[in-house]
């Protein structure tokens, strides 16, 4: 009794219904706990086991009459409902009914016949076949000479075989001519036997063709094709128990062997196209999920878990080699051990577990592994079994063109690229400025940037390398000489200003390239005209102003604070500061001044706040106004150029490009240039935005030895062009390409299509561009001569003539990207071969 | 066909019947307690004049040497042949005969000692270790050789095999002709779900340990002795079981338990040797199985410490005699005669013969046939 295993069957056809096999047969109905027949009190009624909180099982019949049961099969038919074949010990089948069977003629018929092998042996395993429900395979283990797989016909008649062999039994001894009141119904003949001497110790029938059984014999796994029974199919393996077929893809089978699980394709079946990880106790039943693609539950003696693995398959890279992802997890259904499990055929992820011992049943449900996926395009979506959830960022794409400020800030910075990289951010290389338009335009570091390069690349320098531009470096040594002082007077007013003012040819540089100038005048003077009516345009008033005032040009400063009062919509508050500023004096205890340091820290806007203290610093200690962090940072540079002597300077810029540094603000490229400081900059700006986007196109102007071939940047390039492809923006990463292709010629794909010469082989194009062919050959056709009439009429490599072009006559493989007015076809480019080869051979002849 | 060259390292021991006292520990624990001893081949067969255990590395670790235990020198290994599927033998004829052509006469003619243990499941035929390479070069014509370690099954290369190979180049003996007893009782062959096995310990126990017991309590005739020779075979390899014993001690069972053939058919035995064969002789269990084949006859065949038995259906053996109708006199009910075809040369023992004691062999015979044994005995002393 307790040495059987037990074993659970879920009915075909009755969600509700399951038998527990052990030393007998026990049909259960499962219902909702308390009771659904209207008499629930709370109370479970009486008979019913809980199986979870709200299921509980009722018994429903109780078969005995099959002793030494080794195996059970669920009839596959609607009718008769509960009828099952029995396999014992001595490999009989006998089918039998489970509770109250309706009377139905057929189920008659059937119950209670018996499957007689020729000689007795174990009864390992049973298996209906699914199209055909007469036909019944019973794998038994070997003998000498007998067949181990049968298959029965179930609704075969009493041949009369089985009577002659009934009579046969009458004479051997009581042991063999076992119940002679079965003998009747008994059947001795199977439709087919299979399987000479072997054992057989598992049977699946395949679900592509009726008379197709896959069984697992003693060494190897076999297909048997009934329509040919002495062909067969076989490979040599240990793993051998428990063939079952994935309901969901009917060519992969599992199979098991101690403890370790193979899974087959049937179409590649020479060995197993993954083996799991082995288990330390051997294996008692493996079966796939019926309600979920890919998911194999398997349990192992003496266990109390369910271990799962989640066989998914993900595209990968690399090749067909790879196996599958698996996730491989445990469920515990209860704390005892388990018996057997049994998926429910048709409720999602749902098993009935029975314990080894005390047929102690628990309805379980696995809980679905949370998968959870960030899409290129700033969505989120998790799918929990059937369900898939979708998070979309709200307004994401609802800001009419993403342009509105408040929007921007919470926006993500991979939908700003998307939208970045569909408006050609970066591409812009005649007008770089425009650029941070075309990002935007609502991002002041990046304006900065942008505009950094272009003063840097229309600068008097610009033909150097843009890293050599840059303040920092101007104060060096050996730069330092040269520097002039000068006390200037506030324009407009007679009273000299008590600011000292330095000059040198670096600091105008410096100057220009913080845009204040837009031209490096020999002399002192420094012409910030052209800067102020820029930012007059851009109604940077305040910033205007601050400029204006920081040349000593007081009046130019209330008059630009005035004009931003005056236009419409102005603020009228800066009419306010105007005012306050005219009143200026540079008394020491004046009241104003006392004034103006103590409010001034109540006004928000930076440029106002630096104006008054400039205004009412001492000379030479401008903390106040280098230190606001608010203010650009071109700004403070070119402040600083103009009123830090020597020796503060310096210092200065190595403060403010460390802490610029420090927080990867892009202003500080201004500072750092595209160095390895830059690098650095550039870094800590990713990793603070993850904007490589950026970071791609800024770097790509650096020089190509240095900052280029750094393993950071070349990270940010590559994936950049990975967010592209993922977004399959395949034209923007290829005009990404192209102009990655210009700054950084080593980045240049290369050629991969040729033209081959026919005889030998060799490519035709690449020798005649790259080896310039000796001799006779091209002096004779004339090619030493001007390139555009190069003409090639056979291969370099075997002389052979090559073959003409359908149009023009001309031999192919004459070089043509020499020719003029005509956008050659350059072979190896990448450029577009979706044409047909009449054009090919015309554009790569160029005609 | 296939042919398996099992991953089991084989001893054939014997344990006299005086001795079995001494052993019955480690026997007890070898076939019920399997878990504990590792032993995966084991098989034990009584007969007359000992127990023959064949068993494996493992299992053999578990008999202490002793003066009652006998030990074959070499290690055996045991081949099976299977048919792979794609020959549908039309012959119901299995078992040794079966493979009598295709294994058993090639071998015999290289001169290599098989040992032939047959089972309700299957057939093997074990070799001795020093033999493998012979057998290999012998039979890879034949056959797909496959040698199972560590149990996958691992094709064999030709050149593993023919390392070290060498001929048995015995000079061609003319093989012995063996004198043949038929017994009279009938046997079973029959076969047990594992998982029963406890439920039959007493009884197994019983059979195989006090065998004698009751037949010294019954006043039993030397000639009943004879004519019905004691013989018992359990064996349990890789999980299964299989039993040879006679319709006697069959009773002794429970009848549901025991798995046969549905047809319940019975066997008789011929035993082979008139004295301990020995092992090195070869070509013996081709002599037998070469006429069976010939004619189509179905056997098992077991060998022991001793004697070979071959298993016959019953009706056959007479059958298979009178149809090697050796000096069959019509006026004598038993034939002198000598089993002989291509191995054996005609021999007409007057002293080592034997009869055949079928069942349509009249009763008076069973004096003349116990008179003889009897001599055959006096012979076997004498020698």
């Amino acid at each position: 009794m307790s040495g059987s295993k037990p074993d659970i069957l879920w009915s075909p056809h009755h969600p509700d219904r399951y038998v527990i096999c052990d030393s007998e047969l026990g049909l259960y109905r499962i219902g909702p706990a308390g009771g659904g027949g209207g008499r629930s009190g709370g109370e479970t009624k009486a008979g019913t086991l809980p199986l979870s909180e709200d299921t509980a099982a009722t018994l429903l019949a109780i078969n005995s009459d099959t002793p030494y049961m080794k195996c059970v099969a669920w009839y596959p038919k609607h009718e008769p409902e509960c009828l099952l074949a029995v396999g014992q010990a001595n490999g009989r089948v006998v089918l039998t009914g489970l509770g109250q069977s309706h009377g139905s003629s057929r189920c008659k018929e059937l119950t209670g016949k018996e499957f007689i092998p020729k000689h007795a042996r174990q009864c390992n395993t049973l298996a209906w076949n699914p199209h055909d429900s007469r036909w019944l395979a019973a794998g038994l283990d070997k003998h000498r000479a007998d067949f181990s797989v049968l298959i029965w016909d179930v609704s075969r008649q009493l041949s009369p075989e089985s009577t002659s062999s009934a009579a046969e039994k009458s004479r051997v001894p009581a042991a063999v001519a076992a119940d002679a009141d079965t003998a009747g119904s008994a059947v001795t003949k199977p439709l087919y036997e299979l399987g000479q001497n072997d054992a057989c110790l598992s049977l699946c029938w395949l679900p592509q063709d009726q008379k197709l059984l896959l069984a697992g014999m003693h060494r190897n796994l076999a297909i048997f094709d009934l329509r040919n029974t002495s062909q067969k199919t076989f490979v040599n393996t240990k793993a051998i128990q428990g063939v079952t077929v994935d309901p969901h893809f009917h060519d992969r089978v599992a199979s098991f062997f101690e403890g370790q699980v193979a899974i087959w394709d049937l179409r590649k079946f020479e060995k197993p196209v993954l083996t799991l990880t082995e288990q330390p106790k051997p294996l008692t039943k493996v079966a796939w999920c019926p309600t979920r693609t890919g998911l194999l539950a398997t349990l192992t003696r003496d266990s109390n878990v369910i271990r799962l693995y989640d066989m998914q398959h993900t595209p990968t890279p690399i090749g067909d080699e790879t196996e599958p992802t698996i996730i491989e997890r445990s469920v515990r259904p209860c704390d005892s051990q388990l018996g057997s499990f049994a998926w429910h055929p048709s409720a999602q992820n749902r098993m009935v577990v029975v314990s080894a011992a005390n047929r102690v049943m628990t309805d379980f449900t696995v809980f679905e592994r949370i998968s959870l996926a960030w899409s290129s395009t700033a969505s989120l979506t998790w799918a929990c079994g059937r369900h898939l959830y979708d998070c979309t960022e709200d307004g994401a794409d609802g800001g009419g063109g993403g342009v509105g400020v408040e929007n921007a800030i919470e926006k993500d910075i991979a939908t700003k690229m998307r939208q970045r990289a569909q408006s050609r951010y970066g591409h812009d290389t005649a007008q770089v400025w425009r650029n941070h338009l075309l990002a935007g335009g609502d991002d002041p570091q990046l304006k900065s940037l942008c505009i950094t390069y272009e003063t840097v690349y229309r600068g008097p320098r610009a033909e150097a390398a843009g890293e050599q531009t840059r303040p920092s470096l101007l104060w060096d040594q050996g730069h330092r000489q040269g520097t002039t002082e000068s006390r200037r007077c506030w324009s407009g007013s007679e009273r000299t200003a008590s600011a000292v003012r330095y000059h040198s040819e670096e600091r105008g540089l410096a100057l220009r390239l913080c845009g204040w100038t837009s031209r490096t005048g020999v002399g002192q003077e420094v012409d910030a005209e052209p800067f102020l009516r820029s930012l007059e345009q851009e109604r940077e008033w305040q910033r205007a102003a601050a400029v204006a005032l920081f040349n000593l040009d007081i009046r130019r400063a209330i008059q630009l604070l005035h004009n931003g009062a005056t236009t419409d919509k102005g603020d009228l508050n800066l009419s306010v500061v105007a005012m306050a500023l005219s009143g200026y004096t540079d008394e020491r205890n004046s009241l104003w001044r006392e004034m103006c340091s103590s409010l001034r820290s109540q006004l928000r806007n930076p440029y106002l706040l630096v104006m008054f203290a400039f205004l009412t610093s001492e000379p030479g200690a401008y903390d106040g106004v280098l230190y606001e962090s608010s203010v650009a940072v071109r700004d403070r540079v070119a402040f600083a150029c103009m009123f830090l002597n020597d020796t503060q300077l310096p210092r200065y810029m190595e403060k403010l490009t460390n802490e610029l540094k420090e927080a990867g603000n892009l202003e500080g490229m201004v500072l750092t240039g595209l160095t390895r400081d830059g690098v650095d900059l550039m870094e800590s700006y990713v990793d603070r935005t993850g904007d490589v986007q950026t970071a791609s196109f800024c770097m790509l102007k650096g020089s190509p030895g240095d900052v280029v071939k750094d393993p950071r940047v070349q990270c940010w390039i590559e994936n950049y062009r990975h967010l592209l492809d993922a977004w399959r923006f395949w034209h923007k990463r290829a005009e990404f390409d192209i102009h990655r292709g210009k700054l950084d010629p080593s980045s240049k794909p290369l050629a991969q299509v040729f033209v081959s010469c026919n005889f030998c082989g060799k490519s035709i194009s690449y020798s005649c561009s790259s080896v310039p062919h000796q001799g006779r050959g091209f002096s004779q056709y004339g090619v030493s001569g001007s390139p555009t009439k190069s003409k090639v009429t056979s291969c370099p490599g075997c002389r052979k003539p090559l073959p003409r072009c359908a149009l023009c006559l001309m031999n192919m493989g004459t070089p043509v990207s020499s020719c003029p007015g005509k956008e050659a076809y350059r072979l190896g480019t990448g450029a577009p071969l979706g044409c047909g080869p009449v054009w090919i051979t015309a554009r790569i002849r160029g005609c | 066909m296939d042919l398996h060259i099992l991953d089991h390292r084989l001893r054939v021991t014997s344990i006299s019947k005086n001795g079995l006292v001494h052993f019955t520990h480690p026997l007890i624990k070898l076939i019920f307690l399997r878990n504990r001893t590792g032993c995966k081949f084991f098989s034990l067969t009584e007969t007359p004049e000992n127990y023959t255990v064949v068993l494996d590395e493992e299992g053999f670790k578990e008999l202490q040497p002793s003066e009652h235990l006998q030990v074959e020198g070499s290690i055996w290994l045991p081949l099976n042949v299977v048919a792979n599927g794609n020959v549908s033998s039309s012959s119901q004829a299995v078992g040794v005969t079966k493979i009598a052509k295709s294994v058993i006469a090639p071998l015999a003619e290289q001169h290599v000692s098989v040992f032939m243990l047959s089972t309700y499941q299957t057939d093997f035929i074990l070799v001795r270790e020093k033999d493998l390479a012979v057998v290999v070069s012998t039979l890879e014509e034949e056959f797909h050789i496959f040698r199972e370690v560590a149990g996958e099954s691992v094709p064999l290369c030709r050149q593993d095999a023919h390392n070290g190979l060498h001929k048995n180049g015995k000079e061609a003996i003319l093989p012995t002709v063996h004198p043949v007893l038929i017994p009279q009782n009938h046997f079973c062959v029959m076969s047990l779900d594992p998982d029963t096995l406890p439920s039959i310990a007493t009884t197994l126990i019983d059979v195989l340990f006090y065998s004698n017991s009751p037949k010294e309590d019954a006043a039993s005739t030397p000639g009943q002795e004879l004519d019905c020779v004691k013989f018992f075979s359990f064996s349990l390899i890789d999980g299964y079981i299989s039993l040879v014993m006679d319709t006697e001690a069959q009773r002794q069972f429970p009848a549901d338990l025991l798995f046969t053939s549905s047809s319940g058919e019975l066997w008789r035995m011929v035993r082979i040797g008139g004295q301990p064969l020995g092992f090195d002789e070869c070509g013996i269990v081709a002599q037998i199985s070469q006429p069976l084949a010939d004619s189509d006859i179905s056997a098992y065949y077991i060998s022991t410490f001793s004697f070979d038995h071959a298993l016959v259906s019953s009706g056959a053996p007479c059958w298979l005699l009178r149809r090697r109708e050796f000096s069959s006199d019509p006026r004598h009910d038993f034939a002198s005669f000598s089993v002989a075809g291509d191995y054996g040369r005609r021999h007409v023992g007057s002293g080592r013969r034997t009869t055949c004691s079928d069942a349509q062999v009249p009763e008076e015979d069973i004096a003349r046939v116990t008179e003889m044994l009897h001599h055959q005995r006096k012979d076997a002393a004498a020698s």
